[in-house]
């Protein structure tokens, strides 16, 4: 397959229609909230149904240009950016605040963005907020009873990929042949940041799954759930996901979700397999001085 | 590339143990260390455990304990040494502190 | 190590990771948790010939601050920059852990004095985010923070503590704008992107990495206390944040709430009017931002003591 004619970066605003139910996706709105058009311009909030369900899309658009932000483009999330995705999701927990679990919204993430804004403005205002609020606001609709769903069709690339991804119940990711990249930093900064010797590092990135670039290594760590072979797969797979979700939160599993799920899916699949056993050693050493502390 | 394990056993007079079952001293940064020092039988030895990506200084880390070893006649304890590059003189100075750190009574 | 004593008195900026984690609770109270005799080294750097530490470059621990048991995770700058890896990460996950069953336990075991035992965690950042050498587990490991401190929200405060050398940077700059409260002493920095990683996107015109007073004007403690980010800003002394760390513990869990930047709808839109008013203004640096809000002379405020800085700044009034 030639990855460059099929490849989905770029495309979040095509990715929204091949997933949701046809011509059901309404823009710049969640619940009774309405959102600007102009403000955030690099991301995408709105309303849409997946098979008959009413579901938020958030999602990044590659081809927007911040005016005000001149660093936000390119699917670059910026101020504005992560503010707005965070409000989507805290209209999305109000608009379903009296329902009952069953009926939460589930939040579709479609991710394809290469970082979060790195200019001057950025920092003077705090772009660690804007990041982290929109991260808040996921773990709170998650922990709430929403399926959040997290669909990497391009790049999911270091801290924006915590920022748009690493919060959902579960991630899936198109596979690499459509040419779908997540990582920290590629193996040539890695090399040029450490010092490390280039030719080794790319040999060892080849079975290392613990700090080489890809998908597949991400799935080793339990950090992509599903990895999703065709394009037209997206959309049923997402459907089935959400509904594995919220089997799991109607049962109160949600240890098996999110972030810690992972941990422990990695832990399964052998990619992560000490942080489990360093955490077991520290609760059995504060377990031997707990009385001291619980009875101080 | 990868890290290099050394160890290495020395016979000592065994004129002094440690005080503390063990002890630990510094942080394994650019040019520098950290020392783990226990308390153990040993008949009187010293067992140390250099584990450093420097390759070839096998004879200097050698030499470097034994003179540790011998200037301070400690005995009866097992020294672990992470490393990064550090050097000679810093790796004796940081033992030295290391020992004096094992030996310290616990102050106010 | 020195002595608790000294610790006190001793510059914060200046200890490593043990001394800070020792010193910031009450004298004797501190109990290591997964310490060097654990010798639970990244089993990730060997093989690429990094030097490995026996802590992996983070010190956890619980002590005590009253009868409050402080889970404090202590990171060491001069080890790899203080970055985060799979060992040191869960150690971070697992203390947070610990302190939320504690709350737990401590609920059950003292149903009528709980608030006066109530946990808290305390992290004193040193870090610059994702150790590269296991970049990928690093990364997941953040978002396993950010979940956790979701679940510590208005159950136990979690503080940050920042005034070490390399500053708290990349991902661990969102990681510390998370939690309930930010300590910081002048010297402490907090922010997403790196000065060098500005200068390369933006130019040396607009961001020259190597002005050292433009960096500290950007992120360090003066500006993320005109600008509410920062809650306290203390003289350069462990036992400074010591006290205001007792101040927190002595604080209910709605004052504490109180205190926060994000983690609510209402938050975010008080950030947005932050946004906006940079997005309008355009700053070309920091100082035009604390003139607007009401500093006269924003030039003199990086030369000030921060005794006499916090007499005279003015501070954005929250809406």
């Amino acid at each position: 397959m030639d990855e460059m004619d099929n490849t989905m970066i770029g495309r979040g605003r095509d990715a929204i229609e091949m997933i949701v139910d046809e011509g059901t996706f309404v823009e710049n709105k969640v619940g009774d909230a309405d959102f600007d058009p102009e403000y955030g311009p690099g991301s995408v909030v709105g309303t849409a149904k997946l098979e008959g369900t009413t579901c938020t899309v958030i999602a990044n658009d590659a081809y927007a240009f911040n005016e005000r932000f001149p660093v936000v483009f390119g699917g670059v999330i910026g101020l504005e950016e992560g503010y707005k995705m965070a409000t989507a999701v805290y209209r999305s927990m109000e608009a379903d605040a009296d329902k009952p679990l069953a009926e939460k919204r589930p939040l579709i993430l479609i991710v394809d963005t290469p970082g979060n804004g790195p200019g001057k403005m950025e920092e003077i205002a705090g772009m660690n907020k804007s990041t982290g609020g929109y991260q808040l606001a996921l773990a709170e609709a998650r922990k709430a009873g929403h399926p959040v769903i997290a669909m990497v069709i391009g790049r999911a690339i270091s801290g924006a990929f915590l920022c748009h991804g690493l919060q959902a119940d579960h991630i899936l990711a198109l596979s690499k042949d459509f040419g779908t990249m997540i990582h920290v930093m590629p193996i040539t900064s890695i090399s040029r940041i450490t010092k490390m010797d280039i030719e080794r590092l790319e040999e060892l990135s080849k079975v290392n799954p613990v700090f080489a670039p890809g998908v597949d290594f991400f799935y080793n760590l339990g950090g992509v759930q599903e990895i999703v072979n065709k394009v037209e797969d997206m959309r049923p797979v997402i459907a089935k996901h959400v509904k594995e979700v919220a089997a799991l939160k109607a049962a109160g599993e949600y240890e098996k979700l999110g972030p810690w799920g992972r941990g422990l899916l990695g832990d399964e699949r052998g990619g992560r397999v000490s942080r489990l056993k360093a955490i077991a050693k520290m609760n059995e050493e504060f377990a031997a001085v707990a009385d001291k502390y619980l009875n101080a | 590339m990868a890290l290099q394990t050394l160890e290495f056993t020395f016979k000592s007079e065994a004129t002094q143990g440690i005080a503390k079952p063990w002890s630990h001293l510094g942080v394994t940064g650019s040019g520098d260390l950290e020392v783990l020092m226990e308390k153990k039988d040993l008949g009187g030895d010293v067992k140390a455990k250099v584990i450093t990506p420097v390759k070839g200084f096998d004879q200097v880390w050698e030499r470097m304990l034994a003179k540790f070893v011998n200037d301070t006649g400690v005995g009866n304890v097992s020294i672990e040494i992470n490393d990064d590059n550090a050097t000679p003189i810093v790796v004796y100075m940081r033992l030295r502190q290391a020992l004096a750190e094992a030996q310290a009574e616990e102050a106010e | 190590m020195r002595s608790w004593n000294e610790l006190e008195t001793g510059s914060f900026f200046d200890a490593n990771a043990r001394e800070r984690a020792v010193g910031m609770v009450d004298k004797g109270s501190f109990t290591e948790l997964l310490g060097p005799l654990d010798r639970f080294m990244s089993p990730h750097l060997p093989v690429l010939g990094t030097a490995v530490e026996f802590d992996d470059g983070t010190v956890t621990g619980v002590g005590l601050i009253g009868k409050h048991p402080v889970f404090v995770i202590s990171m060491e700058g001069k080890f790899i920059g203080g970055a985060i890896g799979e060992v040191n990460g869960a150690k971070m996950v697992g203390s947070i852990r610990l302190a939320l069953k504690t709350a737990e336990d401590l609920k059950a075991a003292h149903p009528d004095d709980y608030e006066e035992r109530r946990p808290m965690v305390v992290i004193s950042f040193e870090t610059g985010g994702v150790r590269l050498h296991e970049a990928n587990a690093g990364l997941l490991a953040h978002a396993e923070v950010m979940d956790a401190f979701q679940d510590c929200r208005k159950k136990l405060p979690v503080v940050s503590v920042v005034g070490s050398k390399v500053g708290c940077f990349g991902g661990m700059g969102f990681v510390a704008a998370a939690t309930d409260v930010i300590i910081m002493n002048e010297q402490g920095r907090i922010g997403l992107t790196g000065p060098e990683v500005i200068e390369q996107e933006m130019g040396k015109e607009e961001f020259d990495a190597s002005n050292k007073a433009l960096v500290y004007r950007t992120t360090g403690a003066k500006h993320k206390y005109i600008i509410g980010d920062c809650n306290y800003l203390v003289e350069d002394k462990i036992g400074a944040f010591h006290a205001a760390l007792a101040d927190v513990a002595a604080k209910s869990m709605e004052e504490i709430e109180g205190m926060r930047r994000i983690g609510s709808l209402k938050l975010v839109q008080e950030q947005q009017g932050l946004v906006k008013l940079v997005g309008d203004m355009q700053p070309k640096d920091s100082m035009d931002l604390w003139k607007y809000y009401g500093n006269e002379d924003p030039a003199e405020l990086p030369e000030l003591t921060t005794e006499e800085f916090l007499k005279v700044v003015k501070r954005r009034v929250r809406p």
